[in-house]
């Protein structure tokens, strides 16, 4: 009888042991399961909001030409009001603060938002106050609180320029894409020269080509202007193109003479006319109240995708720091086209060229906007290839989420 | 244990997937952004294109992502084959299990879709008349004018409808009832291109030489005898009379010779001549200036089925009053610009007699200040007239292609 009760006994312990052990898994496997759930979430909503981003043009719909509608957008888009599907506009985009960094100017008072400072000598700086902060995209995308994320613009073809070494002035154009270089690409450029010239200004000279120049195999190809020294001051671009993928690249002398440079800043983009800065600096310092005269030449040209560029207007004029002229104000007539504004600069006896483009595309310039990624739990993330102009662009969207493990929506 | 090891559970790629959908039809996309695909679709046997494309495809693609992109045909016949695979480019022997894809029309850059016009089946006269001066048409001549709406109405009409009067001799031929040649005269549109002056043949200029307006008053007796629709295209009708020939001593007070004002006395006299009242030679000014007026909403809507695209919004000096509609039997048919404050600044007015069934003649009068837009005058036309607009089939055999890329991620 005793043996019976002891038999008993054992057998429920062992059967209670596997039943909390079958709980302990169950509990186990569904904890994994609602973790799943809330992963694929995450990815959905990253795909829907990066949709979301590029397939609406905000509202009002003309915020990238119009500084002062940034600031009353009541919807954040990206999509160019004037096409559909994933086309985005050179000019909303180029209106994001960018996650490198501010720059501040003592002289006019203004922090700008910097997407390019002297990026092989280009320069794209905008008003901080007339571009979207993070913050706000979020709110206006409603998921302030609940999701960060990280937005990724970069051209989908790098075509990187540089200099070789030699007598005369020699480029190498490298094109490659997404870890493949892009061969026989056929290529176009721009250039534009800097010469001196007996009043101090310099003489800005161009050449525009539709060339027959190829990349090889290895997505390298090469230019030489056997009538240019290697010392020239110069400004290149140069489009990239093969079987319908469009990408640009460029490369800009910038020197820092005697009297110094300058550094373009865009003062206000609004409505077709842009008013420019153009800062004489030391490096990227304040030069000193002793420093000389900085003559200066620019053009403003817009370029359509025909990548034939059309001559808008020419601005001459100097600087000097220490007799009251810091910069000089510009009013350019954009006409709400992508473009550039290419400046010669120079002492009178050297010279530099610096490039501020108008819209993104212009130069294929990147943007990264948003919160940073680094250290964050799980990270869904979901791309697109879209159409800035005619140059094609990746979005890249990293999207995670504020309220924990929790199945959010 | 053996539920929980049984349990499948996601794969890591599937809890967290790149959404390959979207980003096969965005690659898609970027690639036929200037055609680019479409054309390559279309050049199977060209290697060139092909390994450019592959080229392409590869640089766009992230390096983990293997893809397979083919062109079908698209073939006209039933069911069964309506896709041929045409020519198919891959960086992978397999996708593995987990793959998605997108499709994509491409249509071939010889095609051309074709839009078939209706044709309306009455004459068009234009009044091309080169022994006629023109006014109001600042910065235009009569033959451009004539050779403008003959281009805009080229597809609407047969090619031997559209009959250009080249003088005034030929115009009164027709006003003696005799066609130029195998045209139909009865129901035909007449448009005239001169502006504010109407082209007098020499004989009636002699005829009428101390009484001008009884010309005018002659047209409207035709126009409702033969059933016919007279266009004016600009300015007040009908204000003057031109023949280089027969008034070459005169001008019109602004320096311009071979016309002769008949000021509104010619206007009144043909609303007359249509409604078969007696002549009465009347110089009472009677249209309207309301200024700004609009397309109404059928002509907005006919602008965009006609892609013809005058401004919506104009400027009217000359609009006939609502008043000429009691008084001579006329009735509003079609109105392409907003009547406003009881003037009628451009409508077509169809002459019906009371009791009577049928219309008999039609005036239709763009009363704008100049200088005229021949495209209002087309589109006053096609809106009353209607035509249908047949479109070509967007699916036919041989002009398109379906595009399909097949995206997956590498390692299945």
């Amino acid at each position: 009888m005793a043996g019976a009760t002891i038999d008993h006994l054992i057998a429920l312990t062992v059967f209670l042991a596997a039943l909390l052990l079958f709980i302990g898994f169950f509990n186990q496997m569904n904890q994994t399961a609602i973790l799943y759930q809330y992963h694929s979430y995450i990815a959905t909503e990253c795909s829907n909001v990066l949709d979301s981003i590029m397939l609406n043009p905000g509202t009002p719909s003309d915020w990238g030409v119009s500084g002062s509608s940034t600031q009353n957008l009541t919807f954040f888009g990206l999509q160019d009001p004037e096409f559909q599907e994933y086309r985005m506009s050179p000019f909303s985009a180029m209106r994001l603060v960018s996650i490198a960094n501010q720059v501040y100017y003592s002289q006019t008072g203004q922090w700008y938002n910097d997407l390019s400072w002297g990026l092989n000598g280009a320069y794209l700086l905008l008003p901080a106050s007339d571009c979207i902060s993070y913050h706000d995209a979020t709110s206006l995308l409603g998921i302030n609180g609940t999701y960060d994320f990280q937005l990724s613009i970069t051209p989908t073809l790098a075509v990187n320029v540089t200099q070789i070494p030699g007598n005369d002035l020699q480029l190498e154009i490298q094109v490659y894409g997404s870890g493949f270089p892009l061969s026989n690409a056929t290529l176009d450029y721009l250039m534009f020269w800097a010469n001196t010239s007996s009043s101090g200004f310099p003489k800005l000279n161009s050449n525009f080509t539709s060339d027959i120049n190829q990349t090889d195999s290895a997505g390298i190809a090469f230019k030489e202007f056997p009538s240019l020294s290697s010392n020239t001051t110069f400004t290149f671009i140069v489009k990239a193109f093969e079987g319908g993928l469009n990408g640009i690249g460029y490369l800009s002398r910038e020197t820092v003479t005697d009297a110094g440079n300058i550094i373009p800043y865009i003062q206000s983009f609004d409505n077709g006319t842009a008013n420019m800065v153009l800062a004489q600096k030391y490096g990227n310092n304040d030069p000193p109240t002793s420093i000389g005269n900085l003559y200066y030449n620019a053009s403003f040209y817009a370029l359509p995708n025909t990548f034939v560029p059309v001559f808008g207007e020419n601005f001459a004029g100097e600087l000097n720091y220490g007799s009251g002229t810091p910069y000089q104000n510009l009013t350019v007539t954009t006409n709400n086209q992508t473009g550039f504004l290419v400046i010669a600069y120079g002492d009178g006896s050297n010279y530099g060229t610096v490039i501020a483009p108008f819209g993104l595309n212009s130069l294929g310039l990147p943007v990264t906007f948003g919160s940073n990624v680094s250290g964050k739990e799980w990270v869904a993330t979901d791309l697109r290839q879209v159409i800035i102009g005619d140059i094609a662009y990746q979005a890249k969207l990293s999207l995670w989420s504020l309220t924990g493990y929790q199945v959010t929506g | 244990m053996t539920a929980s090891f049984f349990a499948v559970l996601p794969s890591p790629r599937q809890v967290s997937p790149l959404n390959l959908s979207r980003l096969a039809l965005t690659t898609l996309e970027t690639l036929d952004a200037e055609n680019g695909l479409s054309s390559v679709a279309f050049e199977t046997t060209n290697d060139t294109a092909w390994n450019e494309l592959q080229v392409a495809l590869s640089a766009s693609l992230p390096s983990n992502v293997i893809y397979n992109l083919t062109a079908y045909d698209i073939s006209s016949g039933g069911l069964q084959n309506l896709y041929a695979v045409s020519r198919s480019i891959s960086n992978a022997q397999s996708l593995g299990i987990d793959s998605n894809a997108a499709s994509y029309m491409v249509a071939s850059s010889n095609v051309t879709f074709t839009v078939t016009p209706q044709k309306i089946g009455v004459t068009l006269y234009i009044l091309n008349c080169s022994d006629s001066s023109g006014w109001w048409i600042t910065g235009y001549t009569v033959q451009s004018i004539a050779q403008q709406l003959a281009g805009i109405f080229a597809s609407y009409f047969e090619p031997s409808s559209i009959v250009m009067v080249q003088n005034t001799t030929q115009l009164g031929q027709l006003l003696n009832g005799q066609p130029l040649g195998n045209e139909t005269l009865q129901n035909a549109i007449i448009i005239n291109t001169c502006g504010e002056p109407v082209p007098i043949p020499q004989s009636y200029a002699t005829l009428y030489s101390n009484d001008y307006p009884h010309y005018c008053y002659q047209l409207g007796n035709c126009t409702e005898l033969y059933n016919w629709t007279w266009v004016s295209i600009v300015g007040y009708p009908f204000y003057y009379v031109t023949n280089t020939l027969a008034l070459s001593g005169n001008q019109n007070g602004w320096g311009i010779y071979g016309i002769t004002a008949i000021n509104p006395n010619g206007l009144n006299a043909f609303l007359e001549g249509i409604d078969g009242q007696p002549y009465n030679n009347n110089g009472n000014w009677i249209t309207d200036s309301p200024g700004v007026v609009t397309l109404t909403s059928t002509a907005l809507a006919n602008c965009s089925y006609y892609g013809i695209f005058p401004s919506p919004i104009q400027t009217s000096t000359r609009a006939l009053p609502e008043s000429v509609t009691a008084q001579y039997n006329l009735s509003i048919a079609t109105n392409i610009l907003n009547p406003t404050g009881g003037a009628i600044p451009g409508a077509v007015l169809n002459h019906i007699f009371k009791g009577a069934p049928d219309v008999t003649g039609s005036l239709f009068a763009v009363g704008l200040t100049r200088v005229p837009d021949t495209r209002l005058t087309a589109l006053g036309i096609l809106s009353d007239y209607n035509p249908a607009l047949y479109k070509s089939e967007y699916t036919a055999a041989g002009t398109s292609k379906l595009v399909v890329l097949q995206l997956g991620l590498a390692g299945g």
